[in-house]
């Protein structure tokens, strides 16, 4: 069965979605840059620093997965609320991770930027046939 | 700070979903999870402890559901990639298996696979180490029937061993490369598990 085309909101939507997805992680150890954090203020750093607002389930996961992966080191600090706090903090490697994802991401925005400027600066064809008419 | 009773047990009964829904992880990093999202509960309310803010609080969790999905997805298959350990790929597949029936395809492939490689290769060892007992034995019978064993017994007495000690090399070669296909196989369909689903998960992000 051929499902039907998704409309071109919907489709620019869902690819925004995966972009966001995709730029989580970096998202994270850029906000753990200037020193530990714990999970609620990672979501505030990422809510106030960017448009990136963030389902909260999805963090924590995340989170897991960094500090498998030797990026981020978490450790429980007792605090004045009452309740410990889970603290992560960036490892030299998350450091390292950090900054070479970083430099990608510079170089694939300047890329980007570049290819995306006649669309700011021109009509699209379509545009242009319809003010012929 | 004191929740209403009817607060108190929505987040307990959140957290005992979450516990339940992770029993396949260690029982330490399950601890630890529940903590941690407890912790962003009481944080999240600290507030304002009322049963609005109690469910809004949950809702922008995620079902424990989808959380739990979520970890178990991320962190094992994490692991698995990372340390590239048998048991766990094993762990993930069957994790896979659980999600649809291209997974049980894949688990029950896996499955044979590694026992046939595994069956094989131990063959070459007992070859190797008890060439009387084991080996290929082909039997030819008076009424000209053919029968052929394969597997440690009481040996080759009653037929013949046409392959004798070449089998070492035979078994371990070909078992071992039945293992790696196979392990590079679940590594593979590892990378289709982490690939993003459609279906009733909602999205990670939203605006």
């Amino acid at each position: 069965m051929i499902l039907p085309p998704p409309s071109a909101p919907e489709a620019a939507e869902k690819w925004e979605v995966q972009l966001r997805k995709g730029s989580l992680d970096l998202a994270i150890l850029c906000a753990l840059w200037e020193g530990p954090l714990y999970g609620l203020e990672i979501l505030r750093n990422l809510e106030s620093g960017s448009d990136l607002v963030v389902v909260e389930g999805t963090v924590y996961p995340l989170l897991t997965r960094l500090r498998t992966l030797g990026l981020v080191d978490a450790e429980w600090v007792e605090s004045d609320s009452g309740h410990p706090r889970k603290y992560y903090r960036l490892t030299d490697a998350g450091r390292q991770r950090a900054l070479s994802m970083a430099r990608i991401w510079t170089r694939f925005a300047a890329s980007m930027t570049s290819l995306l400027a006649p669309l700011s600066h021109n009509p699209t064809p379509h545009e242009v046939a319809g003010g012929k008419s | 700070m004191t929740y209403t009773a009817a607060s108190q047990k929505a987040i307990d009964d959140y957290l005992a979903t979450l516990r339940r829904q992770l029993r396949d992880l260690m029982d330490e990093d399950v601890r630890d999870i529940v903590e941690e999202i407890h912790a962003h509960i009481l944080d999240k309310t600290s507030g304002d402890p009322s049963p609005e803010k109690i469910a809004s609080a949950l809702g922008a969790l995620g079902s424990p559901q989808q959380l739990a999905l979520r970890y178990h997805t991320d962190e094992l298959l994490e692991r698995a990639q990372l340390s590239r350990s048998p048991g766990l790929l094993l762990r993930s597949i069957v994790r896979g298996a659980s999600l649809g029936l291209g997974g049980l395809t894949v688990f029950m492939l896996s499955g044979v696979g590694y026992c046939l490689g595994g069956v094989i290769f131990v063959m070459g060892l007992l070859k190797a180490f008890l060439p009387k007992r084991a080996g290929l034995n082909i039997d030819y019978s008076p009424g000209h029937s053919l029968s052929a064993g394969f597997g440690a017994g009481s040996g080759p007495h009653a037929g013949h061993d046409p392959i004798g000690l070449w089998l070492i090399p035979i078994c371990l070669l070909l078992g071992g490369g039945i293992l790696f296909l196979t392990f590079r196989f679940s590594l593979w369909t590892l990378r289709f598990f982490t690939r993003p689903r459609r279906g009733p998960e909602p999205v990670a992000l939203e605006d």
